[in-house]
């Protein structure tokens, strides 16, 4: 709450490592988070994105390195004494006390008179829109409305940075996308940094300014969302962040402009990239485009499997050369039928070409 | 095509089983008001004489008071110390956990001819005169691991993120543990304690060894047989189990009530544990 320097980055994680006893949950994490950003951290269950979250509020301790909250070193202070606050995977509400009282805890500690205590506590749930639910007892209310209370009593204390550990996981589909919004709204309207953990890429990408994807403790890419899913840094951010065909090809040497592609003897032209041999060919399956053989040279492949999504159809296509089927989403137009002979066409702007070490995979 | 398991035990054998618990008890508890001095059948007419006999007998009201005092004495300490421990061994990243727990629970597996005898030794040893406080000490040592049976589980059944959120809003270990851990626990501690009283109360082979002049109720009921048979001993084992079932008539509320009141479902399944 003090020596907040107005040039320091909120939250400043330096070489973070963390050990349990035999496993290595983090290597070496250093990691930005600006005042006012919401930052996803975004990987499978077992990455180290809420172990990294946990040292940030103070419940774990990291074997190495550093953690800084606006300019002051806080990696030895214990979670009372950070001006951070935290909702849970289970909203965690305080089963003997009611509603009031659970956003109250925080406030009581700091010493309000009851009067603001009132005040403050009406403004947290109004703002998560359970003004009026004060007296109610934490069974007596929905997961939703529980989260809710959660946020309230994090908020409340007007956090430095508020932590969130997949507080919608636990929730109900549609629950969970208003929850999205609610949280989009009140990261507007207190203007606070938010840190977010979640294995749901379409949350991530839905919720955040910057995504930073973990993989075996490690950051395999920070972006916005739009860079992430664009220009995924590694094949498995381009698997992980939303659905995508990852092909192994051959880039022709010379730096010629455009790059050419090589699957098999199938030649495409691709954007240049200062990459040559070995590479992988990431393509979202929306920048497919299947018709009918043409003769005109295209990748020709084999209907294996089809399914109707409303607005269109996802395709998979079995390709010579190619290890797996390619997936394909298409919207309108006739369906092929399975066993059908169809050619498969992309923008050559559209495919991102990522370096690939032959020996691996 | 689902058959129905035939129960390996015949329904007559539980039965019968159960028979054999609970016939002795209603035999005492209705011989206590015989109106004659016969402790077997015939019943010869509903009477309050025996109860009498022994409410004006001051060796009884005198060990009465002392299992009580006991009784309280050790409920108390246990409650204080046993949750201390209790938090201590659920909540502390030390690596002496373990050996720590293995000693707290070892009475369990332990005789109470044994506790008796090496307790005996020590107070000899150290020169501590036998009195009601030595009977105290010695009981402490018995019922601690029943009380941290109950007390463990229920820490250990909190939910971890409670005191995480209450640290993590400001709460120092302190007042974390009073404001967040205690309200969610202290009918299960509070039962326990009681499950702690009921135990001193009835033990006889520990107190036996260590106990001075003084007399506690076991005791007393011990001493009376070898002098007469009379329903008055009936009248005081019905005494003693109606305080021991009062006991935990009250501790299995406390836990329901208590796990009501939060709109949890704690199962009461941790008082079981300790009964004999």
């Amino acid at each position: 709450m003090t020596g907040s320097q107005g040039s320091a980055p909120r939250v400043r994680l330096v070489d973070v490592v963390k050990r349990f006893s035999d496993v290595t949950a983090l290597e070496a994490v250093t990691l930005d988070v600006a005042d006012g950003e919401f930052v996803t951290l975004l990987g499978p269950s077992g990455c180290g994105k809420t172990t990294l979250l946990r040292i940030v509020a103070g419940f774990e301790r990291p074997s190495e390195g550093r953690v800084l909250l606006g300019g002051d070193d806080v990696t030895a202070a214990p979670p009372h004494r950070r001006p951070v606050n935290m909702v849970f995977q289970r909203p965690a509400l305080f089963p003997h006390l009611d509603v009031a009282a659970n956003v109250a805890f925080g406030p009581r500690i700091d010493g309000l008179s009851k009067a603001e205590i009132d005040r403050v506590v009406g403004e947290a749930l109004a703002l998560v829109q359970l003004d009026g639910f004060q007296h109610r007892r934490s069974h007596e209310l929905s997961g939703g409305q529980m989260q809710r209370v959660a946020l309230a009593r994090a908020i409340v204390n007007r956090p430095q940075v508020l932590l969130l550990d997949e507080p919608l996981s636990a929730l109900d589909l549609k629950i969970r996308l208003e929850m999205e919004s609610e949280l989009r709204r009140l990261h507007r309207e207190i203007g606070g940094t938010f840190i977010y953990v979640t294995h749901d890429q379409r949350e991530a990408l839905a919720l955040s300014d910057r995504i930073v994807v973990f993989n075996h403790g490690r950051i395999e890419q920070i972006g916005s969302p739009n860079d992430v899913y664009r220009r995924p840094a590694s094949p498995f951010v381009a698997r992980f962040v939303g659905d995508a065909n990852v092909i192994p090809v051959e880039v022709s040497e010379g730096g010629a402009e455009p790059a050419e592609v090589a699957v098999g003897a199938h030649r495409f032209p691709a954007p240049s990239v200062d990459i040559s041999g070995p590479a992988w060919l990431v393509l979202r399956p929306e920048v497919v485009r299947v018709r009918p053989p043409s003769g005109d040279g295209s990748l020709r492949g084999v209907v294996q499997d089809l399914s109707f999504r409303g607005t269109g159809h996802s395709y998979r296509v079995t390709v010579e050369d190619v290890p797996e089927p390619l997936k394909a989403e298409v919207s309108g137009g006739e369906a092929f039928a399975i066993g059908a002979t169809v050619e498969l066409t992309w923008e050559p702007e559209a495919c991102r070409l990522l370096p690939r070490d032959p020996g691996a995979d | 095509m689902e058959h129905r398991q035939r129960a390996p035990i015949p329904t007559s054998i539980t039965i019968a089983a159960l028979l054999f618990l609970f016939v002795p008890l209603g035999l005492v508890v209705l011989f206590s008001f015989n109106s004659t001095g016969s402790l077997t059948f015939p019943f010869a007419g509903f009477s309050m004489r025996w109860y009498r006999q022994i409410a004006e007998s001051p060796e009884f009201r005198s060990a009465v008071t002392n299992s009580a005092f006991v009784g309280l004495v050790v409920a108390l300490v246990t409650l204080v110390l046993g949750t201390l421990a209790a938090y201590g061994l659920t909540r502390a990243s030390t690596r002496w956990r373990t050996p720590i727990a293995v000693l707290l629970f070892l009475p369990l597996t332990l005789p109470g001819l044994f506790l008796g005898l090496s307790l005996l030794v020590l107070f000899a040893r150290v020169e501590v005169t036998l009195s009601l406080a030595t009977v105290a000490i010695a009981h402490l040592v018995y019922v601690t691991p029943y009380y941290l049976l109950i007390a463990v589980a229920a820490l250990q059944r909190l939910d971890p993120a409670l005191e995480e959120a209450g640290a993590d809003l400001g709460g120092n270990g302190w007042l974390v543990f009073r404001r967040v851990t205690l309200p969610q626990v202290w009918p299960v501690l509070v039962s326990a304690s009681c499950l702690a009283f009921a135990l001193s109360f009835d033990e006889f082979i520990i107190t036996f060894f260590v106990i001075g002049p003084d007399s506690t109720l076991p005791l007393f009921i011990f001493s009376t047989l070898r002098r007469t048979v009379d329903p008055s001993v009936n009248a005081i084992s019905s005494l003693l189990l109606m305080i021991t079932l009062a006991l935990f008539a009250f501790a299995f509320l406390l836990t329901v009530r208590g796990a009501r009141s939060r709109g949890l479902s704690i199962e009461p399944e941790a008082l079981g544990s300790g009964s004999r």
